[in-house]
């Protein structure tokens, strides 16, 4: 079941469709930490806060599904690579094996002052620190004709589950020789790499299953991450298949009529059969609702990925606004293992180091053919600012591209270990 | 699908802007479209042109830096060679090492000695490997041709996992990678099969790598001492792995190791990095830390440890389960 989480927030109606848990409310000396999101940051920063503080702590995890399925695979997915369940994870053993109390429900508000987080389903929890890694919501209106109620017509499948499997049904119902449309989003987003490792892996299966067809990118950005890699790529492997329309060429005037089934880029009509609309981002609606944005996104502090705006809250991942690091599940995950540290010292005392961060991107252009880009950073009073970084070079040999195909799937598992124990 | 020509035109010339290629569409009808397209191959042209000569001032101004650093090399090995003579002055102080590099760089380029000694001391790698004409593989690989061999890519031979993976990320055997191996194949090759503890005497080392050179096509090619082959070999100072690391410290730097590598030990993809004898663990990251171990991410994460994050990192890790 996937709700609308714009009727949540809005209106805090259909609360009923969920079923309500039980909130132990109570106050029993130890101090509370809540966690918001149980994705890449959050289920990382819960479980180490309840792994490292062996019960000083009481943890809860507040995340409406009961299944996370990883952005992060997503288009190897979409590309014949992964099943879906490989990319299904629950919340089972942060529960029974780290006492985390897991409650399936929206938060909706924070009271920042009582400290409490508010509940779709009803309810209050207490917090002395908050922890909020919500990821993403689209921009109202970034791309006109599209909203969340067109998802179905034109999925994004920017958040994981349903929307990747929407799009992966889409493009294999595609007709011999139609045309998949991607709107590309404008900086910042989640996972620079990802809408060009998408395109890479709808034309691997569009090369086996429909040879004819055709893909056309409407980007508004002028460049784009690994692009040297992922053009070389495309020339390569899918020779003819994938058209990119940069803003040069209007790229960046793109509007769409989901029941047409047409994109207008610069006033010349697009008649497709498939439209992913990825629109420009913003810090997942919580942090608005609790007054903790400026212009789209969360500032906080690299030493403690505390809010600039609320030193008892931390917020991780895609919806902060922190410096240097990109939107990836690796650096929400690196941001948060900060955090952990930084609330336990606050909280029990316990040592706290100098915060280091890093990330690094994997993404597959064809099979056995991998690619990654990464980066260290450290924590400055302005920024988290990058120290030294790296990127795959184009004209690798095969074995060394296979290698990091292979070195990705072993980040992968322990990655989501690393989150979900 | 129903295009008006001037999306045509402009999805046409964006490729051949953006992607420089063809992208099958066909458009023979629309003399528009060609004209568009020449237009921008001229223009991509006029660009290339520009580039190229700013890369002939890049190249020139890389060379200029380049004959610099060849002065201050050999400046530096004559330092060195002072230094060694003044040392080996009865009266004289001994030589104190830097007290801020750990490591002890070996100052003098490294040079091929004597081929003859290198077959005495090859003798002990006999049992193992063969080498000359008519080698075949035995317990090693057959060591014909092992300068510019990448590592682990000698066919029909079954490599230890670790030496495989060191020859995708790219480990060739050169001079200095030869030199460090011997020296130390562990620090190198953690898991490798070659069971030998390593040469210290750097003459044994460049007494066997002279032999070995014999034995690789076109030796001459091979370069005595070029100015990059200096010694890599990651020595560690006896106080480096001396230090005795924060465990509680280690397992806040561990964190990020267990964004990869996976805390059950399981090495799919990526090396396990549980139960390490502390002194692999720390000689291994002075390794990466050095660039002597390839593979761009562990460079990376090596270069900001301090000696005492390594000791910290490689405590934690040798009491975990
Ligand atoms: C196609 C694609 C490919 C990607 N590939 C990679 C990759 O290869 N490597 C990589 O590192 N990253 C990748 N990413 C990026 C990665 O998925 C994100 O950067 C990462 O998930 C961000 O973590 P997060 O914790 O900020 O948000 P998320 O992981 O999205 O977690 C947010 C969670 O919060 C919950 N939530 C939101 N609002 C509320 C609320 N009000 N109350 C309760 N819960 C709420 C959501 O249900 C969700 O589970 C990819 C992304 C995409 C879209």
């Amino acid at each position: 079941m996937k709700l609308n989480r714009r009727a949540f927030v809005g209106t805090g109606v259909a609360a009923a469709t969920l079923s309500a848990p039980m909130v132990n409310a109570a106050s029993h000396g130890k101090p509370k930490v809540v966690v918001v999101g149980g994705g890449a940051g959050g289920a990382t920063a819960a479980r180490y806060i309840a792994k490292d503080s062996a019960g000083e702590i009481d943890v809860t995890l507040i995340e409406p599904s009961r299944s996370y399925y990883t952005c992060f695979f997503s288009n190897l997915y979409i590309g014949g690579f992964r099943e879906l369940d490989s990319i299904e994870h629950s919340y089972g053993t942060l529960a029974s094996e780290y006492g985390i109390n897991v409650v399936h429900d929206w938060a909706t508000g924070v009271d920042r002052d009582a400290k409490t987080v508010a509940l779709a389903g009803g309810g209050a929890v207490p917090y002395d620190r908050l922890i909020l890694s919500p990821g993403i919501d689209f921009v109202d209106g970034a791309v006109p004709g599209w909203d969340v109620s067109a998802q179905n017509a034109m999925p994004h499948a920017y958040k994981g589950g349903s929307q990747t499997e929407l799009l992966k049904a889409q493009i294999m119902a595609m007709p011999e020789g139609g045309t998949y449309v991607m709107v590309a989003p404008p900086n910042p987003y989640r996972c620079p790499p990802g809408p060009y490792e998408r395109v890479s892996m709808v034309a691997h299966v569009l090369k086996a299953n429909n040879p004819t067809a055709k893909i056309i990118i409407a980007d508004p950005k002028p460049s784009f991450s690994k692009q040297g890699l992922f053009e070389e790529g495309w020339q390569k492997h899918y020779a003819g298949m994938v058209t990119r329309i940069g803003p040069d060429f209007g790229g960046d005037n793109v509007s769409v009529d989901p029941a047409a089934m047409t994109v207008d880029v610069d006033g010349e009509v697009i008649k497709a059969d498939v439209v992913n609309v990825i629109p420009a981002q913003k810090a997942g609606l919580i942090c608005e609702a609790a007054g903790l944005t400026e212009g789209n996104w969360a500032p906080v502090t690299g030493h403690t990925m505390q809010s600039r705006l609320d030193e008892n809250i931390h917020i991780l991942g895609d919806a902060t606004n922190q410096g240097d690091m990109p939107k990836s599940g690796f650096s929400a995950n690196s941001q948060a293992k900060v955090a952990a540290m930084a609330v336990r010292g606050a909280l029990t005392g316990s040592r706290v180091f100098p915060a280091k961060f890093s990330n690094t991107c994997w993404s597959l252009i064809d099979t056995n053919d991998g690619v990654k880009v990464g980066a260290t950073y450290e924590a400055t009073d302005e920024k988290i600012a990058k120290v030294d970084g790296f990127v795959s070079q184009t004209g690798e040999d095969a074995a060394l591209r296979q290698a990091t195909y292979e070195e990705s799937i072993g980040w992968y598992e322990g990655i989501t270990s690393d989150m979900f124990g | 699908m129903a295009h008006s020509s001037g999306l045509f035109i402009s999805v046409i010339g964006g490729a051949a802007l953006v992607l420089g290629a063809s992208y099958g569409w066909t458009a023979r009808e629309f003399r528009a479209a060609e004209l568009d397209v020449l237009t921008d191959r001229v223009g991509q042209l006029e660009r290339s042109n520009a580039d190229w000569a700013s890369k002939a001032d890049q190249t020139s101004a890389l060379e200029a830096r380049l004959s610099e650093l060849e002065t201050e090399l050999s400046a530096a090995l004559q330092a060195a060679e002072d230094a060694k003579q003044a040392a080996m002055q009865p009266v004289a102080e001994p030589v104190q090492e830097s007290a801020t590099d750990p490591v002890i760089a070996d100052a003098s380029a490294l040079e091929f000695g004597d081929p003859a000694r290198g077959e005495e001391v090859f003798a002990q790698c006999r049992s193992c490997h063969q080498i000359g004409q008519g080698a075949t593989d035995r317990i090693g690989p057959h060591l014909n041709g092992i300068f510019g061999r990448r590592a682990g890519a000698h066919d029909g031979f079954r490599y230890s996992e670790d030496m495989s993976m060191m020859g995708s990320d790219g480990l060739t055997w050169e001079l200095d990678t030869l030199n460090a191996y011997l020296e130390n194949p562990k620090a190198l090759v953690s898991r490798t099969r070659m069971n030998f503890a390593g040469l210290d005497d750097p003459q044994d080392r460049s007494n066997i790598l002279a032999y070995l050179r014999q034995f690789s096509a076109s030796p001459q090619n091979i370069p005595e001492a070029a100015p990059t082959a200096q010694a890599r070999e990651v020595e560690l100072a006896p106080e480096v792995l001396a230090i005795v690391g924060d465990t509680d410290y280690g397992e806040y730097l561990a964190s990020e190791c267990k964004t990869c590598h996976q805390q059950d030990g399981s090495d799919q993809g990526i090396p396990a990095i549980t139960q390490w004898p502390t002194e692999d663990f720390v000689v291994a990251m002075h390794a990466y830390k050095r660039k002597i171990r390839p593979h761009p991410v562990m460079q990376m994460m090596a270069n900001r440890l301090s000696d005492e994050e390594i000791a910290a990192l490689a405590a934690y890790f040798a009491q975990t389960e």
